[in-house]
């Protein structure tokens, strides 16, 4: 089944990993997403971008079930996630990482995985890869930001999801960091895993994404490369009119 | 992981039931030695709940009141054996812990406090003066039942055991694991895969029922009672502050909070029995203002500094 | 039957919340509940008895001196507790036992020094006669605390809303992480905080003995409960929201104890909980959980 549908690539772009349409979620009287569709191939990174208050957060929170949509779908590989909780959609292959990372402040690092790991997952391989494993076993507390960061990726991979949703990781990071990072999440990518990118970090954005979302006010003003989007009238408008130009 | 449930259970628990169940040969006093089995339940019961979900029940004391009114109903309107009895105290605590299970929505003190009223509209039904054909109403019950000391303290150990049993496996087990980390942060635990109601659920029912068998072990040991003396918000207060002595979370630590402190309360009951409130109330302040993590916290403490 | 209900419902409303009110303030500014509240309501019931009973001081003067008395003992002990008690991990969940000690403490000091009795006071201290309101006969010693409650209310409310320090409070009541970096200096608000809940604890305690009937030391803990329900019932941070829950409280009381006598007791129990559960959320404008 696998190989046939890999074998159509050549013809027809493969089905979706995750379809996203017509998400609405209103806070009060707020509408913080109003009508947003994406969708994300496996082995595709794509980047979420706009001016803070857009709701890419927002979008992020939906999708991975700790907000509840007031209309839409979501599904992942052809499955509904439509109204699961959020444990229920980590089990179903969505991972995530947070802006500000928010570990198990009273388990040691490697427990702080060992919780979340799927049975088989070699939990200090994963630990080596996030270069924490000589910290695996003191207290959360000891790390510091970047590190709990990074911790943060970690679990999320060792659930093993099949789309991760990364929220804002570069922030913070020096560029050698930046580097290995990105050169981690391209990995992953090459590996089938489908990943949207939250940033404000265009360089960053633009090293690994093959393509970027723009949101504004809750809705998509543009899909396309980052080198269009940076030429699109809306785009470039939205971003001047920012309170928070952001570096390309 | 098994390594560890072995020694704590070794080190902790065994010599906790060796010494409770020699002790009726060294001291007679068998309502004290079967008031601390009471309260080693009911400190290891809250531990449960708040140790592995942060869950502070203010109303605990309901469950146990609905234990002794299980166990009190079940032989005042049918001829069961004490022993089943018993069993429909837990049961009736089960219920309850059900009932009350919406309460597990709320947060932080509006939990703990709704949890107490919990526990006071269940003490104001029972103790209704309408109702007093069948529970006894204000004026309490006064039960026929068999005097059997050393069935009613044996049973109390066994509760115990099986409390304690429960605690040491969370701590050492992958679901007490995810416990912790859903208490931590709820939010990273449900995205990491974590069914945190689920958990929280499964702790809570398992706390009540401890405290309704333990409460129904000491209605039999104690067959007459008011209303107010098996509610009485002092065995949630007790419980409480003799886990955070000892330390949340911990095997060892509700067992010290217990013979520490309910030593201590015992010694000025006896001396200075005026003093009694005053005394209690201050402890209390003292242990939250300055250690509120407990004792087996500074042992912490002290070793990873050392 | 039921004009009388709902009327009496509605005066000894006003007078709950201004009950409510204290612990209201200090759980919207310290996210700590006071459950030494009822306590301080105790003593004021003790301060009025030995003012107006005792002393034969006059109601007006006992009101103002209630207040400023316990608004002064207030700051010292927020002091003493307070700020020691935030630096712990679960400062919200531990006041409740913080504060049960010192309701403990204070409870035994009183009934040490003055015994377990219950005390009263004769209703024709407060002056004036039963008052008749619809054609119903109401004692004048309720009138007295539901007018004194409505002063106080438009006090606290004049003191939010119109002053410096008023609109501090709010912005801390609103988000306190903010709140410390625009600068706001939060103990001296929390203290002033505290210690206004305090005095307002007092000054509904001067009513105790009337709207009560009697008063002991050992009031303090079902006085919580109540506090607690009204406060839930209205809102957080919000002096009209306490109002509402009062009123609604009262009513609801003096309902079943005009029909349904027997239950009257469950009903703070009962509103809380049923309350807590179908609108955790809208009522107190906190987040539950996620999961």
């Amino acid at each position: 089944m696998a190989d046939g549908a890999r074998a159509d690539t050549r013809t027809t772009p493969p089905p979706p990993l995750l379809r996203v349409t017509g998400i609405v979620k209103r806070f009060g009287g707020f509408t913080a997403l109003d009508g947003i569709d994406l969708t994300v191939r496996a082995g595709e990174i794509v980047g979420l971008i706009g001016p803070n208050g857009s709701g890419k957060t927002t979008l992020i929170n939906v999708v991975s079930g700790l907000l509840s949509a007031n209309a839409g779908e979501i599904s992942l590989d052809g499955r509904s996630l439509t109204g699961l909780p959020a444990h229920r959609r980590s089990a179903a292959g969505i991972g995530r990482t947070f802006q500000i990372p928010k570990p198990f402040a009273s388990l040691s690092v490697r427990q702080n995985l060992e919780v979340a790991a799927r049975d088989g997952v070699d939990i200090d391989a994963v630990l080596a890869d996030v270069e924490l494993d000589r910290h695996a076993a003191r207290p959360v507390s000891d790390l510091n930001s970047v590190s709990q960061k990074l911790l943060d990726l970690a679990r999320a991979l060792v659930t093993r999801p099949t789309l991760l949703l990364v929220d804002e990781l570069a922030c913070g990071l020096n560029p050698v960091e930046l580097a290995r990072v990105a050169e981690r999440l391209r990995a992953l990518a090459a590996a089938g895993i489908g990943l949207v990118v939250v940033e404000h970090l265009m360089s960053f954005i633009d090293s690994i994404t093959d393509r970027v979302v723009v949101m504004n006010a809750g809705r998509e003003i543009f899909g396309g490369r980052l080198r269009d989007a940076v030429q699109d009238r809306d785009v470039v408008e939205v971003f001047l009119g920012a309170p928070e130009p952001v570096a390309a | 992981m098994r390594k560890g449930f072995v020694r704590e259970t070794a080190l902790v628990l065994l010599p906790l039931v060796v010494v409770l169940a020699v002790m009726p040969w060294l001291y007679n006093n068998q309502l004290l030695l079967l008031n601390i089995v009471v309260f080693l339940v009911l400190a290891q019961g809250l531990n449960l709940t708040y140790g592995f979900s942060g869950y502070l029940p203010f109303g605990y004391v309901g469950f146990f009141g609905a234990g002794a009114y299980g166990f009190a109903l079940t032989l005042m309107h049918t001829a069961a054996p004490p022993l089943l009895a018993v069993l429909v105290g837990g049961v009736a605590a089960l219920l309850a812990g059900l009932v009350l299970a919406p309460l597990l929505r709320l947060q932080g003190a509006y939990f703990g406090l709704a949890s107490l009223a919990a526990a006071e509209a269940l003490r104001h039904v029972i103790a209704n003066q309408d109702l007093s054909e069948i529970t006894g109403g204000p004026y309490g019950v006064r039960l026929d039942v068999p005097f059997r000391p050393v069935l009613t303290y044996g049973l109390a150990i066994g509760i115990l055991v099986l409390v304690m049993g429960l605690v040491a496996w969370l701590r050492q087990s992958r679901f007490g694991l995810r416990l912790r980390a859903a208490r931590d942060n709820p939010v990273s635990a449900a995205t990491a895969g974590i069914d945190v109601v689920h958990g929280r659920l499964v702790v809570w029912l398992a706390s009540a029922t401890a405290a309704g068998l333990i409460g129904a072990v000491y209605a039999w040991s104690a067959p007459t009672f008011f209303p107010e003396a098996v509610f009485d918000l002092s065995f949630s207060i007790f419980a409480i502050v003799f886990t955070l002595f000892g330390g949340a979370g911990t095997l060892v630590g509700p067992v010290i909070g217990v013979v520490v402190l309910y030593g201590a309360y015992n010694v000025i009951g006896v001396s200075a029995p005026k003093y009694f409130q005053l005394v209690y109330g201050l402890l209390i302040m003292a242990l939250v203002l300055f250690f509120p993590a407990g004792l087996a916290s500074l042992a912490v403490r002290r070793r990873r500094d050392g | 039957m039921l004009l009388y209900a709902l009327l009496t419902g509605l005066i000894f409303g006003l007078y709950f919340a201004l009950v409510g009110l204290g612990m209201n303030l200090v759980f919207g500014v310290m996210r700590i509940v006071n459950l030494a509240h009822g306590d301080m309501l105790m003593l004021g019931a003790f301060t009025a008895f030995w003012l107006m009973r005792v002393a034969a001081v006059s109601p007006v003067i006992t009101v103002i001196g209630t207040f400023v008395l316990f608004f002064v003992i207030g700051l010292p002990v927020y002091y003493a507790l307070v700020p020691r008690l935030q630096r712990s991990r679960e400062p919200e969940m531990l006041s409740l036992i913080l504060f049960f000690g010192l309701s403990q403490v204070i409870e035994a000091i009183v009934s040490l020094l003055f015994g377990n009795n219950e005390r009263s006071i004769p209703s024709r201290t407060l002056g004036g006669g039963p008052v008749s309101i619809f054609d119903q006969t109401i004692p004048f010693p309720w009138i007295y605390a539901a007018c004194v409650s409505v002063v106080i209310f438009a006090g606290v409310y004049l003191y939010l809303y119109h002053t410096g320090f008023g609109r501090q409070t709010r912005a801390i009541m609103a988000q306190r992480e903010e709140a410390v970096t625009i600068g706001i200096d939060v103990h001296r608000v929390s203290a002033v905080a505290f210690g206004l809940g305090t005095a307002l604890a007092a000054v509904a305690g001067v009513f105790a003995p009337f709207m009560l009937g009697s008063f002991t030391p050992s009031i303090g803990v079902p006085i919580d409960l109540v506090s607690f329900a009204v406060v839930v019932i209205g809102s957080l941070g919000n002096p009209v929201g306490t109002i509402l829950g009062g009123a609604i409280y009262g009513v609801c009381l003096m309902l079943m104890r005009t029909y349904f006598s027997t239950l009257a007791d469950l009903l703070p129990n009962l509103v809380l909980i049923g309350v807590l559960l179908v609108r955790p959320t809208g009522l107190l404008g906190r987040t539950v959980r996620h999961a």
